[in-house]
């Protein structure tokens, strides 16, 4: 009898907290039903975009669905729970699988009858993807109304998934390295030659032997230097037919000697210190690298000792065509084999979490991304992360070329070895990795969407 | 002359025969033929499973496969693999298999299984400390050697390295092998030699490595077959850099199947793979002289 009476004390508090943590920034109910109800959304919220939360679901009938995801389970959950406190009657089964099998798992499964009626997407798969999206039932202006970059989504007039936020490369610094070099704030680089300067300042060498880098890209030059800095010199990715790819240009060349001199020339670094730049920072050897907004996470998590900064991707003459390519991360998508009643419980999911800005702030804080979604661009909680808060002033100046095949990454990242390890020319080396995207995209539909970037030439 | 086979017992046996031929021909069928066979049509396709694409190009993807200098100088890094990492394989193999056998070594257990521990821990699992062991700052080898070398990433020593890996993994196969062909060796020859007046070399070059020559053509045939498919210690070590430097022809079709979902082309590479790895295995037969 005690223990009845304990679990289901318990339970009562399990519930009341978890519908505690999931309440939006929406008006909330009122009256005295108690702690839970109070924190359940009953009138719509949303921008443009909104949610009448009032609206029963699948006529009040028990619904059970699925929703594939790769990690952050957490994250998922609490919107998931969120979602089914207004509308009891679903419940959204989450399923976790590891990135390595989510992608061969998923098209197989969307495919079938009995494939998930929601899942993450990440972009970088769109191609195995779009066979199985169905389109949101949202009006185009709404969301362009809400979310930047959406144009950019639009297939046939239609909108099968958007960017919820934005994510790019920044310069990560540790803070006890800069200030044992006589460092100081007024010191973080607007220019690469600056940006070259400091990194000298931040080298220590024993002799020949290097003992702290001062810059590291190694692994990683090709997604965080040569996807990226072309656009600060003016160059696309892809030629103005979207597919033909930009890379074997005098500009490309220009950034790929600028790393080699930096290593060769400056001595700030070496191919042979550190595999990976960004372990390296993490180990405490290396006193700046470029990443992409997800490793602030990591190093808040992984490299927990390490004191560090951000600072924004320096130029090379202060006015840039564009600051630097990013990366969208995606809304859900709805799967348009699922049976009708799923699809219309994953649509209203949807624009649930769209409508959310609690959701939207929380989604952007765990991958460190800048929203998308227009109103939350100066949020007070999004300032508050350093990553994002330095791109605020420009973030309109970062663009996005559109689901690259991976073949953009591996082709450069070949070429990059080939100049760093190989000894082969630099010439040489773009003109084949030219040569083997052109290949390898033969049987992609992929076309760039840089030419609706909103300062485009 | 011949015996007449035994005829089957009761009808038990011969249902139990029939369940057990239906269950292999299933078996095989489900998880060889027809797979081989919708990766053979495929190979004449373009051919991504998960987009649903699915077009008739012809020979285009085995003309693309002949043309691609990069297939030819991973065919090239692939013999050179195969060779140097059979060659160890065989010479280590047998010389510690021959030594574990002599009546001068006690604890024989011990040491076959300590030989043979690397060959069932999990190539992954090797290959990640491997490749611990080789970094260029905190790697024991370069400690341990006082040495300043960036062996994976270095054209000059990454495939060499690899290959060391392999060898130091896979040879206790080799020992395994060899000590049941020493074990089974007719002891009145060993003993005819003796009494001939044969001393340990004439011994073991003449009567026990012939008598181990059809051991030796099992080890080098199941090596070729195996080294040919290798792509797991590239997968984990180098990726096939710097560069591609060490691409071997698995890596390939890894690539082109799981990374650029371009199983069409892959496919071709898998067959034009097959052919090759069905020369080799008979040209070890033709220079063995033992084509039974």
């Amino acid at each position: 009898m005690k223990k009845k009476v304990l679990t289901t004390i318990m339970a009562a508090v399990i519930a009341a907290t978890a519908l505690a943590g999931c309440g939006s920034g929406a008006q909330t109910g009122g009256g005295d039903d108690g702690a839970a109800s109070a924190n359940v959304p009953t009138e719509p919220f949303g921008d443009t975009v909104k949610y009448d939360p009032s609206v029963a679901i699948n006529d009040g009938k028990d619904i059970t669905v699925e929703l594939w995801e790769w990690g952050s389970d957490e994250l998922f959950q609490q919107v998931i729970d969120g979602y089914q406190a207004i509308h009891p009657n679903v419940t959204i089964k989450l399923v976790n699988n590891p990135w390595e099998d989510y992608w061969t798992k998923l098209p197989l499964a969307l495919d079938g009858e009995n494939g998930p009626a929601i899942f993450n997407v990440h972009n970088s798969y769109h191609e195995n993807l779009i066979n199985y999206l169905a389109p949101l039932d949202i009006p185009l202006e709404d969301l362009e109304a809400d979310f930047t970059g959406v144009e950019a989504h639009v297939i046939d007039g239609k909108v099968y998934y958007i960017d919820y936020g934005m994510m790019t490369g920044s310069v990560y610094y540790n803070k006890d390295m800069w200030e044992a070099a006589g460092l100081t704030e007024n010191d973080i680089p607007k220019t690469w030659d600056e940006m070259r300067e400091v990194a000298k300042k931040l080298t220590i060498k024993d002799g020949d032997r290097l003992v702290q880098a001062g810059l590291n890209f190694n692994d990683d030059f090709h997604q965080n230097y040569l996807l990226g800095l072309n656009y600060q010199l003016g160059d696309n990715l892809f030629q103005e037919d979207g597919r033909t790819p930009n890379v074997n240009t005098d500009n490309m060349k220009k950034i790929m000697q600028m790393l080699v001199d930096m290593y060769e020339v400056d001595g700030v670094g070496s191919k042979d210190f550190g595999e990976k730049g960004a372990d390296s920072f993490g180990q405490g050897q290396s006193a700046m690298v470029i990443q992409w907004g997800h490793y602030y996470n990591t190093l808040n998590t992984t490299w927990t000792d390490i004191n560090f900064g951000v600072f924004e991707i320096p130029t090379f003459d202060g006015e840039p065509y564009a600051y630097n390519r990013y990366n969208g991360e995606s809304t859900f998508g709805i799967n348009k084999n699922a049976p009708a009643e799923q699809q219309a419980v994953a649509q209203d999911f949807v624009k649930y979490f769209l409508a959310n800005d609690e959701a939207q702030i929380a989604f952007n804080m765990a991958m460190s991304t800048f929203p998308a979604k227009k109103s939350l661009a100066d949020n007070e909680q999004v300032m508050q992360n350093p990553s994002l808060s330095i791109l605020a002033d420009h973030i309109d100046h970062y663009i996005w070329p559109g689901p690259m095949p991976s073949t953009m990454e591996t082709s450069l990242k070949k070429a990059g070895q080939d100049v760093f390890f190989n000894g082969v020319d630099i010439d040489t080396a773009l003109n084949e990795a030219q040569e083997s995207i052109i290949r390898d995209m033969k049987s992609s539909t992929f076309e760039s969407v840089e030419s609706l970037y909103k300062y485009a030439k | 002359m011949f015996k007449k086979s035994h005829p089957l017992q009761s009808k038990s046996e011969i249902i139990l025969r029939d369940i057990v031929v239906v269950a292999m021909v299933l078996f095989f069928s489900v998880f060889l033929i027809i797979p081989i066979g919708i990766a053979f049509a495929g190979s004449f396709h373009e051919w991504n499973p998960l987009s649903g694409t699915y077009r008739f190009l012809g020979l285009e993807n085995y003309k693309e496969v002949i043309v691609n200098p990069l297939f030819w100088k991973s065919l090239w890094n692939t013999i050179i693999f195969s060779v140097v990492v059979i060659i160890f394989r065989v010479g280590l193999g047998l010389a510690i298999a021959y030594a574990i056998y002599s009546a001068l070594i006690k604890y024989k257990s011990f040491f076959r299984s300590v030989f043979y521990m690397p060959v069932v821990t999990p190539m992954v699992a090797v290959a990640f400390v491997w490749k611990f062991m080789y970094n260029p700052q905190i790697g024991t080898i370069n400690q341990m050697f006082g040495l300043d070398v960036n062996w994976l990433m270095n054209p000059k020593t990454a495939l060499a390295a690899v290959i060391v890996m392999t060898i130091w993994k896979d040879f206790g196969y080799a020992v395994v092998m060899y000590m049941a062909g020493l074990y089974s060796l007719p002891a009145d020859a060993l003993e005819a030699a003796k009494v001939d007046g044969a001393n340990a070399w004439q011994n073991f070059r003449y009567i026990t490595l012939p008598l181990l020559k059809s051991m030796t053509l099992f080890v080098v045939i199941t090596s070729i077959i195996s080294y040919i498919q290798a792509y797991v210690q590239i997968l984990i070590m180098t990726e096939g850099g710097p560069g591609t430097a060490t691409y071997l022809s698995s890596y390939i079709i890894y690539d082109e199947a799981f990374v650029k979902y371009n199983f069409g082309y892959a496919s071709a590479l898998s067959f034009v793979l097959f052919i090759i790895t069905a020369i080799f295995t008979w040209l070890s037969f033709r220079v063995s002289g033992n084509e039974e």
